[in-house]
């Protein structure tokens, strides 16, 4: 096998600060950019880097995870020696609990990266849209001789997740990592919360780490390990997004009406896949009239649509207004409804002449299978 | 071995389609683009996957690179099955002999050591180049009732149109009397559609005997099915309603993805109790500019719309530049038109590319419908700035 990295991806994360965007889902099955769900830009990512080992650790929700992905074939990944292995909580006969952290959710499958032929490992969150080539990335990590290296962007930190602020050096080398709770505008180098680490490394911390109680990956190991000089910091300059809230997925759904994120993160050969739904192409009426928007398949649009995002199956009936908004899969807005800064989950239905107004900073979100 | 299949489906896409002239220079008909994100194929790939028959024979020979890599396993179908699938199956030596395929019954001929790996007790005969939507279990099911040797699918067409068809003449019982080859007077409406159920071991015996006749053409219209006839075998009509049509030339190519746009033409693909599979591009949604205008028309994903576009279909990853304009046209997959450029009454192949300030088709605006002659783009035809190409003109690399 040719094959130098494994991955294993948390599928979990934030979901209390989704509003009601996470009640049937995990944080990575978040549907994203029209036809896309968060995973997906992860699994892509690994596929076209040529990672085929890949675990999914879960905690809960997962039903709407397992069924996207159902065995991995829309992305290529029904292989015979590696593909998709989901790790639902409660791996081990021992657990009492869920776990606590990625500290023990990670030591409950060791062995799984124990037997993996793959020399290192990437460990990853789930909550990241970004087309990222791993082999350049695992390159830098060997040529860096560091014992890890942490995938980070330029960003603000616009909301009040807690988000890892990386100081490096010009050679890559982290100097100071810590993280930080409060909003602000300024432009800072923000960690991904993705690893390449080799195998070794990374059992031998769990091992430690676990064997002492400790929890937290990122506060209990690597901020540790910074005086010691072993981490690598490698930027990722195209569009990457960290979606942890209702805020930051608005926000970083908008930006992909911007053609030059668009080409960022589909551009080129390193393909998105999705799961294979089978729609029928848009059809546009004769009363449609829509702009700066991105349609997916399967809409019936005869109404006015701007500055949105239409996922798969969506019906926009005549004399309906839709701005700013993002209308997932099968989503029905009837005649004479006005829209703006809404973000309706999947199949919702907003009945004859309804108004719904949120604004930009704070969207308002209406829960699947609901009716307005 | 393989189980036993009760009925198995050979389809044959074997046909170079001359009549789509630039369309078909590189690939066979049944591969060729339709309806924005689906080959003609899918269509009969769907209908069989939809009428739970799950083994079918793809019987190619011009150009069969294209299908053959679209078909693959037939995943996308879901052929991909463990006894049984698809399988593209080209003409072959053996031992004793090796040749093209001489005509659509030695096509079959041909492929008799495949079939009988199945053991079917039914062959169901398909051709790739209709749209239609047809559950084909039915037809089957009456088949079986009758007791019958040969069930054709017929369908009703207005008698000044019936001399274009293989027409039937019928008892009240749906039992075949006679059938002519494109009759100058047709003494019937019902159309052959080129779809025939046989009981395997009769049409076996009939595929053997005409190929032993060295003056026969080896075709099911021309000889098999009137050699069956004179014989007296029990042959039956089926009755097919709805929409079908023979996409064998540009303007029913053209005339067939129009009809996407209109509800009342009965192809609809909306239906999800009888999807149309396709083998799926990665590609995300299209995205609508600031400065489009999409009025009737259906596009798919990928595309970049930036111009105006009147009652067209528009494919996978097409791009309309700012200024362009597109009137009742079919635009496949992948190509490009730059900005200022005028497309009316035109396909446009896949992969083309149409420069700026290009004028594209009937330049009459006021043009009536049924009187305009279709342009058509050779696929990956780049079309230099300012071109004018005239109503009915082809170009093509």
């Amino acid at each position: 096998m040719n094959n130098k990295m494994m991955a294993v991806l948390f599928a979990s994360g934030n979901e209390n600060k989704f509003n009601d965007l996470t009640i049937h889902r995990t944080t990575t099955s978040m549907p994203f950019g029209g036809r896309y769900r968060l995973i997906d830009f992860s699994l892509s990512s690994f596929v076209n880097s040529g990672v085929t080992r890949i675990g999914i650790i879960t905690r809960n929700n997962y039903s709407s995870l397992m069924d996207h992905i159902r065995m991995g074939r829309d992305w290529d990944l029904n292989r015979k020696n590696s593909g998709i292995a989901v790790f639902p909580p409660f791996v081990l006969n021992t657990s009492k609990e869920v776990y606590k952290g990625k500290i023990e959710a990670l030591y409950t499958i060791l062995d799984f990266i124990e037997k993996a032929p793959e020399d290192y490992v990437i460990i990853s969150n789930g909550n990241v849209a970004a087309n990222i080539d791993f082999s350049k990335v695992l390159e830098n990590h060997i040529s860096s001789g560091a014992d890890l290296t942490i995938l980070c962007h330029k960003a603000q930190c616009v909301n009040s997740s807690k988000r890892v602020i990386v100081a490096k050096d010009e050679s890559g080398t982290v100097t100071d990592m810590y993280s930080v709770e409060v909003p602000s505008s300024d432009y800072k180098m923000v960690s991904l919360s993705i690893y390449v680490v080799s195998k070794e490394i990374i059992m031998k911390w769990v091992e430690q780490a676990y064997a002492r109680g400790l929890v937290d990956f990122e506060t209990d190991i690597l901020f540790k390990e910074v005086p010691q000089k072993k981490l690598n910091a490698y930027e990722i300059k195209d569009y990457a997004a960290i979606v942890d809230d209702v805020k930051t997925y608005y926000a970083e759904s908008m930006r992909l009406l911007d053609i030059s994120i668009r080409e960022q993160l589909f551009g080129g050969e390193r393909k998105i896949f999705t799961k294979v739904k089978d729609s029928v192409p848009t059809m546009y009426g004769e009363k449609a009239l829509v702009k700066n928007s991105l349609i997916a398949d399967g809409c019936t649009i005869n109404g006015i649509v701007e500055n949105s995002i239409l996922f798969r199956n969506v019906k926009v009936a005549e004399g309906a207004i839709i701005k700013d908004c993002i209308i997932m899969e099968d989503g029905i807005v009837m005649d004479g409804s006005q829209l703006s800064y809404v973000i309706t989950d999947k199949k919702v239905t907003v009945k004859e002449n309804r108004e719904l107004k949120g604004f930009s900073t704070y969207p308002i979100v209406v829960v699947k299978n609901k009716t307005v | 071995m393989p189980g036993n299949k009760q009925c198995v489906a050979m389809l044959l896409a074997g046909g170079q389609g001359t009549r789509l002239g630039v369309l078909t220079k590189e690939v066979a008909k049944p591969a060729v683009p339709f309806g924005g994100k689906y080959r003609i194929i899918d269509f009969t790939l769907s209908n069989t996957i939809n009428s739970d028959i799950d083994t079918i024979g793809v019987l190619t020979q011009y150009q069969p690179f294209e299908l053959n890599q679209y078909i693959g396993n037939g995943q996308p179908w879901d052929f991909d099955r463990l006894e049984g699938g698809a399988f593209v199956l080209p003409p072959y030596q053996t031992a004793k002999s090796g040749e093209w395929y001489k005509g659509t019954a030695n096509a079959i001929f041909q492929n008799i050591n495949f079939l009988d790996r199945y053991s079917p007790q039914y062959v169901l005969i398909l051709s790739g180049d209709h749209i239609y939507k047809m559950n084909y279990s039915k037809m089957l099911k009456e088949h079986i009732s009758k007791g019958a040797d040969c069930t054709i699918a017929v369908l009703n067409v207005p008698l000044e149109e019936a001399s274009r068809f293989g027409i039937m003449s019928a008892d009240k019982d749906g039992r075949i009397k006679e059938f002519e080859e494109k009759p100058k007077k047709p003494k019937s409406n019902k159309a052959s559609m080129g779809i025939y159920i046989f009981t395997w071991a009769k049409l076996k015996e009939y595929l053997i005997k005409d190929e032993e006749d060295k003056t026969s053409s080896n075709d099911f219209g021309k000889n098999i099915i009137p050699n069956m006839l004179k014989d007296g075998q029990k042959m039956y009509t089926y009755d097919f309603s709805g929409y079908w049509k023979d996409v064998g030339t540009i303007s029913s190519l053209w005339e067939a993805n129009m009809d996407l746009l209109k509800p009342e033409s009965g192809l609809n693909l909306y239906d999800r109790s009888w999807i149309i599979y396709a083998r799926n591009a990665a590609e995300p949604p299209h995205y609508a500019g600031p400065d489009s205008h999409l009025f009737n028309s259906v596009v798919s994903e990928g595309g970049e719309i930036n111009g105006e576009i009147y009652n067209s279909v528009i494919s996978t990853g097409v791009i309309v530049e700012k200024g362009a304009k597109i009137y009742d046209s079919v635009i496949m997959p992948n190509s490009i038109i730059r900005a200022g450029t005028e497309v009316r009454h035109a396909i446009v192949g896949w992969g083309a590319e149409i420069m700026e300030n290009c004028k594209i088709g009937e330049n009459q605006l006021c043009a009536t419908a049924g009187e305009w002659k279709i342009a058509v783009i050779g696929p990956r035809t780049q079309v230099l700035k300012g071109t004018i190409v005239a109503a009915g003109e082809m170009v093509g690399n």
